[in-house]
C-alpha cells in the first residue's frame, strides 16, 4: 500500500485585514463626533421644513421648567438666571463675530412668552441668523 | 561558511492592533450621540428704533391660543385652511405681512407648527415667500399701542 504523505496545516483565521477595518471605522467615527455643547433634555418641536444648522453655532436653550441656558458654540452651556443675561452674553458673542448664527433650543411645550423673552434678547443683541431647532415632522404626526 | 537556520523572521507583531483598534472603536460608539442638527431658520429683522408702521387693517393676523386654537382676522381656522385664506389676498399683494401672534400662555410648539406651514406657502401653490412677521411683546407694546 502507497502511503501519501501528509502536509499538515494549521488551522488559522487571517486577522491581517482586521485592523485595516478597525482603523476605518475609527476614522468614520472620529469625523462624525461632534461634541454637543448642550446637554439640555427637551422635546423639540416637530417641522417638515429643517435645514443644516452651521456647525460651532451658539446655543440658547430653555429646558420644560423654563430655565434658560446659554453656549457661545465652544464651551458647554451654562444656566442664566433671566433674559437679560442673554441679551449680555450674545450681544458679546456677536461683536466678536457679527455673522454667528444662534440656535434656539427650546422644549415644545414651554409657554410662548419665556421664548418670547430669549427671540426679543437676540433681537435686542443684533443677532441677524436664528434657528429654531426641531425635529422631523412626519405624515404619522397629523 | 555557517548557515544560520534558526534565526527568526522579521516580523511587527501586529496580534494586538486590532483589540487596540476595537478598544478605540467601542470608545467612540459609546460617546457618540446622535442630535439634532437641524432646525426652522428664522431670520431677525434688524431691531431699528423706528420700524415701518404696519396697520393691522393691512395685515392679516394670526392668533394662536394656548389650546392651539388659531383664530385668523377674527375668524376661527384650521391649520391646513390658513394658506387657501391667504392665497387670494397675496395674489392682490404679495408683500402683504402676515403676522403670528401666540397669546403668551401659548406653548411654543404651535407657533412653531404655524411657522412652519406659512414657510411652506409657496409648495402650496404661492408665487412668492410669505412676508412673515412674528413681533415680539416688547415690540407689540411699543409699536401697536
Amino acid at each position: 500500500m502507497k502511503l501519501k504523505a501528509t502536509i499538515e496545516h494549521k488551522p488559522n483565521i487571517p486577522t491581517a485585514s482586521m485592523a485595516d477595518i478597525a482603523f476605518l471605522l475609527i476614522i468614520f467615527f472620529m469625523l462624525t463626533i461632534t461634541f454637543e455643547v448642550d446637554k439640555t433634555q427637551v422635546v423639540l418641536p416637530k417641522t417638515t421644513l429643517r435645514y443644516e444648522i452651521p456647525k460651532q453655532s451658539a446655543y440658547v436653550s430653555i429646558d420644560p421648567n423654563g430655565r434658560i441656558r446659554v453656549s457661545d458654540g465652544n464651551e458647554q452651556s451654562a444656566l442664566v438666571s433671566a433674559a437679560d443675561e442673554v441679551l449680555s452674553m450674545a450681544a458679546g458673542v456677536i461683536a466678536m463675530d457679527p455673522q454667528k448664527v444662534f440656535v434656539v433650543k427650546s422644549d415644545g411645550e414651554v409657554s410662548w412668552d419665556k421664548v418670547d423673552e430669549v427671540i426679543d434678547a437676540l433681537k435686542r443683541a443684533k443677532v441677524r441668523d436664528v434657528y429654531l431647532l426641531s425635529d422631523q415632522r412626519t405624515v404619522t404626526d397629523g | 561558511m555557517r548557515l544560520d537556520r534558526d534565526r527568526p523572521d522579521d516580523e511587527i507583531p501586529t496580534s494586538s492592533m486590532a483589540d487596540i483598534a476595537f478598544l478605540l472603536i467601542v470608545f467612540f460608539m459609546i460617546t457618540t450621540t446622535f442630535t439634532a442638527t437641524r432646525g426652522l431658520d428664522f431670520a431677525l429683522p434688524e431691531d431699528d428704533d423706528d420700524p415701518p408702521v404696519v396697520e393691522k387693517e393691512e395685515s392679516v393676523l394670526i392668533e394662536i391660543l394656548p389650546t392651539g386654537e388659531l383664530i385668523v382676522d377674527q375668524d376661527p381656522m384650521q391649520l391646513h385652511e390658513i394658506i387657501p385664506y391667504l392665497q387670494p389676498k397675496l395674489e392682490r399683494n404679495p408683500k402683504k405681512p402676515v403676522i403670528i401672534r401666540p397669546d403668551t400662555a401659548t406653548p411654543y410648539k404651535y407657533m412653531v407648527q404655524v411657522y412652519d406651514e406659512l414657510r411652506q406657502g409657496e409648495d402650496h401653490g404661492l408665487a412668492e415667500p410669505i412676508n412673515i412677521s412674528v413681533p415680539t411683546q416688547r415690540e407689540i407694546q411699543s409699536f401697536w399701542y
